[in-house]
């Protein structure tokens, strides 16, 4: 029998696709010399030790060749990126003050709607600097810091001091070495000792200038059986120059406290996203990662978790959808390094049009780590004969009291399952949409609402061409 | 002396892992080594035999090709002392309708690095293969399997059983491959593996990469010490621990071994992983 093919329309991007005037009031030049850097720190009135930390990061940029695994990133030429960009305003304390042009385009993505409806903070990060950015004001009586992360520098260096690109040092890969170089923005999280924010934190990152790289850190802090769910997500217009996007995302969860940081991440599809995540776990500990990738011409993103108490846990919940000229490579990594430490790790991958996704992993079990519990399941879905899908789990156990699973699947939808919703009379492209939706439920339920909805559309734009 | 590469992961991942490439053993490399080449040739619709139980080669090549509608039948028994270290690198090519049923046992050597590739070119043809490996002293394996699946309607399938004691290292890397144009193939691969200590190392690389949506792939991987329930069952009925610990890797090996044609060589391996698990590496 001759399979059915249904035709799937390309995504719908004209939301997302809203390009200002480029009105910057700064702009280094272009490629990465000591003078840029030293160029961007006083720009930023950095403290002496901020400096000397960009310099030393720029030594092992130098240094540390390009991996040598995972998509080709070759078409990314660091001299063609203008590292920082600094829009044309100034830091606003509420949303009237912010630019009228800038405002605009973010109404149209739904951020102050947001805040108004649930939401209890909003930081909005405009090209490099944050220009918007608000806290409750019981949250802030309650001590809960949520600043940008220029403002954190200075407020509050000696936190900063402690904490800044210790999970992540520069010297761990190339992309590292930059970002430590001429990070930008970002947001500064620090929730104390048995606080329980409990509406979610959000945060907005997007991406205007063309050319531009955005290198923004984030870095939370939370102190003991304190508990805090972040929000990150992201969206850029297109342009014909690549973006790069080398963000570094910093998690400390301290002793019985849990975090749970969330992104649906949706770039224009010419952005490299070579991000960096990592969260450390103490004892009792919990962290909760939601991962959705839906843009960007290349991702390449493995948010780990090392698990360093007692009892520490992660739970990994992740979706990939890959659709013309993406190659999306993402996945998790675990570091178990303490007795009775459990991760589960649960993704979702799809292709098609000619999309390639993958899904990385690596779990390590080091000796220490008796009685360590490990289950991965990992699903992937290719809709059409042009687009690629691949599974690269790796598990390195160093010792036998463990219980490690990894289970994956590859496969297409079933003519079954599309015949029999056909001749209930729902549309093909429905069906489809339908049966990925299904696909990717367990992601779905672990976002708040107004997440959950946007990645349904973000779906439904992929398969049937329009919001549906 | 610039080091030889043995086998390389078919896509590579952290460096820090470690399981990207091995390299041969020294010993191989400064000491010339003779290797062994066998060359095997299925005829159309033909059936053949081929067991290697090696105790003295250490370095084996060995090539297969089976023709049309041919079956091909081989095992391949690593023997070697313990003192030696070891090669063995089997590539096969199965045209249309074909079938490979491949069975090893890695046993012996002190380090062994085996490849095994079988290419299912041809429409409808097979691979079942099955593989176990008994780690134990300072031994080190290194596993690298792919079975690629080019043709229509194909069917792989990757069974590996191991158990890993003392402070024994292994490296298992299996790749399903579904090629561009392998409409309507499955794949199908396992890996369980005991671990009866601490001190042992064990990596595991399930890849399954595909270009074809028409497929249908699965791969798991288990590991984990003996279970303490089935343990104490055992026990509780009179038997001691090694003996219980025995029973339970001779029972995991057994699907593995009844594919050993030869009643005394399958005799000969399980009892020498028995003697090991009791007296330790001989």
């Amino acid at each position: 029998m001759e399979q059915q093919k249904t035709f799937v329309e390309d995504i719908e991007r004209t939301l997302y696709d809203i390009r200002n005037e480029d009105h910057s009031v700064y702009k280094t030049e272009r490629g990465l010399t000591e003078e840029i850097i030293r160029d961007i720190s006083r720009q930023k009135k950095d403290p002496a030790w901020m400096l000397d930390f960009r310099l030393q990061s720029l030594e092992k940029y130098y240094r540390i060749p390009l991996p040598v695994w995972g998509p080709d990133i070759s078409e990314l030429n660091m001299d063609d990126i203008v590292t920082y960009v600094r829009p044309g305003g100034k830091m606003a304390g509420n949303w009237q003050e912010v630019p009228e042009e800038i405002k605009a385009t973010f109404d149209r993505l739904g951020i102050p709607e947001a805040e108004r409806t649930s939401l209890s903070g909003v930081g909005a990060q405009y090209d490099s600097e944050v220009v918007y950015h608000r806290v409750q004001k019981e949250l802030s009586d309650q001590g809960v810091i949520y600043t940008d992360f220029e403002t954190a520098v200075h407020e509050y260096e000696d936190i900063v001091k402690e904490y800044f690109m210790k999970l992540v040092p520069p010297k761990d890969h190339k992309f590292a070495a930059l970002h430590g170089a001429v990070w930008s923005g970002g947001s500064f999280v620090y929730v104390p000792e048995g606080m329980h924010v409990d509406i979610p934190l959000q945060s907005y990152f997007r991406l205007n200038a063309a050319g531009a790289g955005q290198f923004e850190h984030t870095l939370i802090i939370c102190e003991k059986n304190s508990s805090l769910h972040f929000i990150e997500g992201c969206s850029a217009p297109r342009y014909n120059v690549t973006n790069l996007h080398a963000g570094c995302v910093e998690l400390y969860v301290k002793e019985g406290a849990r975090l749970r940081y969330s992104t649906i991440e949706n770039w224009s599809r010419n952005m490299m996203n070579l991000n960096t995540k990592r969260a450390l776990v103490e004892k009792d500990g919990l962290i909760e990662w939601v991962s959705g990738s839906f843009g960007s011409h290349v991702s390449c993103l493995y948010p780990s978790s090392i698990l360093h108490g007692e009892n520490a846990r992660c739970e990994f919940t992740g979706v990939t959808f890959a659709s013309r000229g993406q190659d999306l490579d993402t996945g998790a990594t675990v570091v178990m390094l303490a007795p009775n430490t459990s991760a589960n790790i649960n993704t979702r991958t799809i292709s098609k049009s000619g999309g390639a996704a993958t899904y990385r992993s690596a779990v390590k079990v080091t000796p220490g780590a008796k009685g360590a519990k490990c289950l991965v399941n990992c699903e992937s879905l290719l809709l059409d004969e042009k687009s690629r899908s691949d599974t690269l789990p790796v598990m390195d156990i160093e010792t036998d009291d463990v219980e490690i699973g990894h289970e994956a699947k590859i496969g297409r939808i079933s003519d079954e399952a599309i015949f029999y919703l056909t001749s209930r009379g729902i549309a093909e492209e429905e069906a489809q949409a339908m049966i990925v939706r299904g696909f990717v439920e367990p992601v779905a339920k672990a976002l708040p609402l107004e997440y959950a909805v946007e990645m349904n559309n973000l779906i439904n734009m992929e398969l049937v061409g329009s919001m549906g | 002396m610039e080091k030889e590469l043995f086998s390389t992961l078919p896509v590579p991942t952290w460096r820090w892992l470690g399981v990207n490439e091995v390299y041969l053993p020294e010993e191989l490399q400064t000491l010339p080594t003779p290797v062994r080449k066998i060359q095997i040739d299925v005829p159309a619709g033909q059936h053949v035999t081929q067991v290697i139980a090696n105790r003295t080669e250490q370095r084996t090549e060995i090539t297969a090709h089976v023709a049309e509608g041919g079956t091909l039948q081989m095992v391949q028994l690593q023997l070697l002392p313990p003192d030696k270290a070891g090669t063995c690198n089997v590539e096969v090519t199965a045209e249309k309708d074909a079938q490979v049923y491949y069975t090893t046992a890695e046993i012996g050597a002190s380090r062994v690095l085996a490849q095994v590739k079988i290419d299912l070119a041809g429409d409808g043809s097979k691979a079942d293969m099955a593989a176990l490996y008994f780690g134990d002293g300072t031994r080190s394996i290194d596993l690298n399997y792919v079975i690629t699946q080019t043709g229509k309607k194909t069917e792989a399938n990757m069974q590996v059983r191991g158990a890993l004691q003392d402070s024994a290292a292994k490296i298992f890397r299996g790749t399903l491959d579904f090629k561009a144009g392998s409409k309507d193939s499955t794949g199908r691969e396992k890996e369980e593996v005991v671990l009866l200590n601490e001190g042992i190392r064990n990596r595991s690389v399930p890849l399954m990469l595909s270009a074809e949506e028409d497929v249908n792939g699965q791969h798991a991987v288990s590991a984990g010490r003996l279970d303490n329930s089935r343990l104490f069952y055992l026990m509780s009925r009179g038997l001691d621990e090694k003996e219980a610990r025995k029973l339970v890797v001779g029972a995991l090996f057994a699907t593995v071994l009844e594919r050993v044609p030869d009643a005394e060589l399958r005799e000969k391996i399980s009892r020498e992983v028995e003697e090991r698990i009791e007296h330790g590496q001989r």
